[in-house]
């Protein structure tokens, strides 16, 4: 009977699982467009908002690339993803480093805004002023 | 009683000194004050930086076969309600532009043109002046690209106690033979505020 149960079980989870659609990871649906699942609806969501704002969730960095684009000069894009359920404004500033690791003054280095909605990835990109960039520091800081 | 009103007078005098606003020096590279609906030299570092992201990157000012494009700096319009000096965004630009190795400014011609570069030449009859040192006809050198554009202002009425007001800083770079835009782009700085806020 045990057997039974079992296999019955294991039927129902390949079906459901079948029936699953895994979405598209390049298409993001937010909350309220996306259908309501057991996970996330009108009832849990209330308590996913609190917990996520009692722990701190932020801005997080994935990745940092770097490539010479074809005028020789230093690209950097940078991916992340807002963990928060808010929006997150804030400034970044990249400046950029020559092989001696010496910092390159441009006027390009200046805090620019970003923002990035809650529970999305984000990109930042920046180009180098001059080819003589090897290297890069970012640094951020609040909207104010 | 004169002794009073002289009493008065001092009091009132330190309280009102106590009162006065202390001048401060802006940290430019770290200023955390606070917006103004104006344009201030944050939007101008702003817009100036991503605009000049955009052109290097773009490598639209990269020359075929090496060597540097030369670039003239065109009419930059302002159609804002401030008095802007349109040096404010250019220069930086072209800091950028030199710093870049891509491409050299030229004063020769465009609407920051250096008259003595003429005037210098305006001598060569001028026997007060060696000869030798006065540059041959034929030395300029003509432009590749000039950069045009314009910075304008839309003032919409938010709602009742507020106002938005959009800055647009729009730049483009055309070749000087064929007329063709090789580069374009526009930077948006938006404010929101007070409607007593005036943004000129």
């Amino acid at each position: 009977m045990k057997t039974i149960t079992n296999i019955l079980l294991f039927v129902v989870a390949v079906v459901l699982a079948g029936c699953f659609e895994k979405p598209d990871s390049r298409i993001h649906l937010r909350e309220q467009i996306r259908s309501d699942s057991l996970a996330d609806n009108i009832v849990t969501r209330p308590v996913a908002h609190a917990f996520s704002a009692l722990i701190g969730e932020s801005i997080e960095i994935t990745q940092a690339v770097m490539r010479r684009n074809d005028a020789g000069l230093l690209e950097l894009y940078v991916n992340g993803y807002n963990r928060s359920y808010q929006t997150k404004r804030f400034r970044y500033r990249v400046e950029w480093l020559d092989d001696s690791g010496l910092l390159i003054q441009s006027k390009t280095s200046v805090w620019l805004p970003a923002s990035a909605m809650g529970k999305s990835p984000f990109s930042l990109k920046a180009v180098a002023p001059t080819p003589k960039a090897v290297n890069f520091r970012m640094d951020t800081r609040k909207w104010e | 009683m004169r002794r009073t009103i002289l009493h008065l007078i001092t009091v009132s005098s330190i309280l009102a000194a106590g009162c006065a606003q202390e001048t401060v020096n802006i940290d430019v590279m770290h200023d955390e004050g606070k917006p103004v609906m104006a344009l201030d030299y944050r939007d101008f570092d702003l817009a100036a930086s991503q605009l000049t992201q955009s052109l290097l990157g773009s490598g639209a000012l990269k020359k075929e076969g090496g060597g540097r494009t030369v670039v003239a700096r065109g009419r930059i319009v302002n159609d804002t309600m401030q008095r802007i000096d349109t040096s404010q965004l250019m220069s930086k630009i072209e800091i950028e532009i030199l710093r870049s190795g891509q491409a050299v400014m030229t004063r020769a011609i465009g609407s920051d043109a250096d008259k003595l570069l003429r005037e210098g030449r305006e001598l060569r009859d001028d026997e007060e002046f060696d000869a030798s040192t006065i540059p041959e006809r034929g030395t300029l050198q003509m432009f590749d690209f000039s950069i045009k554009g314009k910075i304008f202002q839309r003032n919409i009425r938010y709602d009742k106690n507020r106002q938005q007001v959009e800055y647009y800083f729009q730049l483009s770079l055309s070749d000087s033979v064929s007329g063709l835009t090789f580069w374009q782009d526009e930077v948006i700085v938006g404010k929101r505020g007070s409607n007593k806020s005036v943004a000129w």
